[in-house]
């Protein structure tokens, strides 16, 4: 695709506002692309207290150079992409938005009607990525790549002009990751959990960053926190040497979650002027995680059926099994996409 | 691997060259290798262990369920029986129903010990060789025997287990050890969680005999031991024993992906030298034994249309939740491990 001249100025222009701001910028996959390395996490943005406090954690993060905003058309049945559209308002072509699309396996025609959803929500008439939520399951791949499935979304969404790049994320398992590779769809990005922990459990680091790298796909990481803090709030890392670590990867950006401006300000305190680890001290600090991350307790979202999505489960026809103390964590945590609006059949 | 069909009860041919190096420097280890056999469909077929030169029944009597017999009489009835239809192979493991498992089994096979390939676990769980040569000790003392023919480190389900396992003073020191002092013959590791944890087990380069793992027709499409790590023992010469055919707790039939004797051929039919299978009743070996005896593999494509045909039941693992959740892990090991308990863990 040929990226529309006036988007490319507009990153252009974010790359010096983020220069001055000091939050690193860096280079997204092959792309003549810049994004700020932290991105604002658009799940929790939904967590803020009211929509006041999202639209100012939005603009104070604009202002102090983030660029690159993750949601997801699921977010809060649609409210986290609401409140980003309206903080968004006069700030659009500052920033690198990235949205979501929730198939789930589901067909083209679905992702095309959340892509207008999404649009609509954010206001804005493109997005600068957008990729598949949640690649979660064995089959995934085979149900993307389909006659039909949304891999042709990606591609008539991007030919239509409505997204520059796609991509696709997953917290489950590096092994469906590499499967999702190895259809050669020519994807822009790639999101996965990049923690300390991450490297002696199942890991993303050491089985998809290299491939991503070695693909020229940018590497987006998320979860520097392991999703929730468990680890930070029980003392096995500080939220500073965690965040400093995924930083520390090859990545183009670590998005995370921040719902009030407290946690805003602290992970800007790192990025802005960040210094990425040496090399011994991230070995360091992987040897010191390496008995505590060794059942992987603090990387759930990559074995418990927990968290994965009631939607997504019923669209692959997986039971969702009452029964099953999983199945209920599942549906009382609210990490779910139900429809919003209503789908039309 | 080898499917001769079985005959009459093994002869027992002491000194023969099919004893292993080990096994005739240590007359005691006097388990006869399995003579080549012949005929008959009246018999469990024997398959050869890895490298060892000897031979073992396709499948394998597991020691918790045998814990779980109703009394002795049961567990003594359902021993005679496997012996009797050819199976040679016994699992057990030192934490089973807290010793029951080698109790029954060491009463069982009194006056047959011989005729028994007896395989127990240690469960040092991340501890050294002190606990695991004492907890040797307790294992030959309930299993009333002076040696085992196989003994494996038990569940071996956490990244950093190679760490401990081979650590100095670790367990792996007891596994050589107790080969030197004849109270072993063979050595392993089991572990039902990860196989990317087996494969660092196995890139360790350590002698093991066997490695045990969760083999079903579920597997192939989740987190799969089948493609990732048994090749790999079957490369190195590793004798590769199954277990959880009908998934640990029979999820596999009792949600209709598989009839159990679809589960349990297919299991059977994988390059594995045994499949260790829960028993706990003569009704449940009966069942075993239809299809164990005079056993015919699957084809590869019967296999491959049964993995296709499960697929919906195995891609989002929710009939082996033994790979994924703590609930399947011993409590014992996580507080080794200084683990929270499973308990207090979210799902």
């Amino acid at each position: 695709m040929q990226p529309n001249t006036s988007r490319r100025q507009t990153q252009e222009s974010s790359a010096q506002v983020a220069a001055g701001g000091s939050i690193p910028l860096r280079k997204f996959g092959k792309q003549d692309v810049q994004v700020s390395a932290l991105g604002l996490g658009g799940h929790h943005l939904g967590d803020a207290e009211d929509e006041q406090t999202a639209v100012r954690m939005v603009h104070e993060a604009v202002d102090n150079g983030m660029t690159f905003f993750d949601n997801c058309w699921e977010y809060h049945r649609g409210k986290s992409e609401d409140w980003m559209g309206k903080a968004l308002k006069g700030r659009r072509d500052k920033i690198f938005l990235m949205t979501k699309v929730c198939t789930h396996g589901r067909d083209a025609s679905l992702a095309m009607q959340m892509l207008e959803q999404s649009l609509n929500r954010l206001q804005t008439d493109h997005l600068d990525l957008w990729q598949i939520h949640g690649v979660t399951f064995d089959n995934d791949p085979e149900l993307f790549m389909r006659p039909g499935g949304a891999a042709e979304a990606l591609q008539k969404a991007k030919q239509q002009g409505k997204v520059r790049f796609v991509g696709f994320t997953g917290h489950k398992d590096p092994t469906i990751h590499l499967k999702m590779l190895q259809t050669d769809f020519p994807f822009d990005a790639v999101q996965m959990p990049l923690n300390a922990f991450d490297a002696n459990f199942h890991s993303f680091e050491i089985q998809v960053l290299p491939e991503l790298i070695r693909r020229g796909i940018a590497p987006l990481g998320m979860k520097p926190f392991n999703g929730h803090g468990e680890a930070i709030q029980q003392g096995a890392v500080s939220a500073e040497e965690a965040l400093r670590y995924a930083m520390s990867l090859p990545v183009t950006t670590t998005i995370t979650g921040m719902e009030n401006l407290d946690v805003l300000h602290q992970n800007l305190r790192v990025a802005q002027g960040f210094q990425p680890m040496l090399a011994q001290e991230m070995q360091a600090l992987r040897d010191r995680t390496r008995a505590v991350s060794g059942d992987g307790r603090f990387e759930l979202y990559k074995v418990s059926i927990k968290f994965d999505n009631p939607e997504a489960r019923l669209a692959h026809d997986y039971p969702l099994d009452m029964q099953s103390e999983e199945v209920k964590e599942m549906v009382q945590a609210g990490n779910t996409g139900h429809p919003f609006p209503v789908i039309p059949k | 691997m080898s499917d001769q069909k079985g005959v009459t009860r093994r002869t027992f041919v002491q000194g023969a060259a099919v004893l292993t190096a080990s096994a005739l420097a240590n007359p005691r280890l006097g388990f006869a290798g399995q003579p080549p056999q012949t005929g008959g469909s009246d018999q469990v077929p024997q398959r050869e262990l890895g490298k060892t030169g000897v031979q073992v029944s396709a499948l394998g009597v597991g020691g918790y369920h045998l814990g779980s017999t109703k009394d002795q009489q049961e567990a003594n009835e359902l021993v005679a029986r496997a012996l009797d239809a050819g199976i040679n192979f016994f699992d057990n493991c030192w934490d089973y129903h807290g010793g029951l498992s080698e109790e029954r089994l060491g009463a069982a096979l009194k006056g047959k010990r011989d005729q028994a390939f007896v395989m127990t676990k240690v469960c040092t769980h991340g501890r050294g060789k002190d606990v695991a040569m004492q907890q040797l000790e307790e294992s030959l003392r309930r299993l009333q025997t002076d040696h085992l023919d196989l003994w494996q480190i038990h569940e071996v389900i956490y990244y950093n287990d190679p760490d401990l396992i081979f650590a100095p003073g670790g367990a792996a020191e007891a596994l050589l050890a107790a080969k030197q002092q004849g109270k072993v013959r063979f050595v392993g590791f089991t572990g039902h969680k990860d196989p990317a944890i087996h494969l660092r087990m196995l890139t360790q380069d350590f002698p093991f005999d066997t490695v045990q793992m969760p083999l079903n027709c579920l597997d192939a499409t989740f987190r799969s031991f089948e493609t990732q790590v048994m090749p790999e023992a079957n490369r190195r010469g590793i004798a590769v024993l199954g277990m959880k055919s009908m998934g640990g707790s029979g999820e596999i039939v009792s949600h209709g992906a598989a009839t159990p004797s679809d589960a349990l051929r297919y299991a059977m039919s994988l390059p594995v030298a045994t499949t260790i299978s829960g028993m706990d009743s003569l009704g449940v070996l009966e069942q075993n034994l239809a299809m164990a005896k005079g056993f015919q593999p699957m084809k590869p494509e019967e296999m491959q249309a049964l993995r296709e045909r499960v697929r919906v039941f195995a891609a989002d693992g929710r009939y082996e939740l033994f790979k994924t959740t703590k609930k399947y892990d011993g409590e014992v090991g996580r507080e080794q491990h200084h683990y929270p308990n499973s308990q207090e863990l979210p799902a």
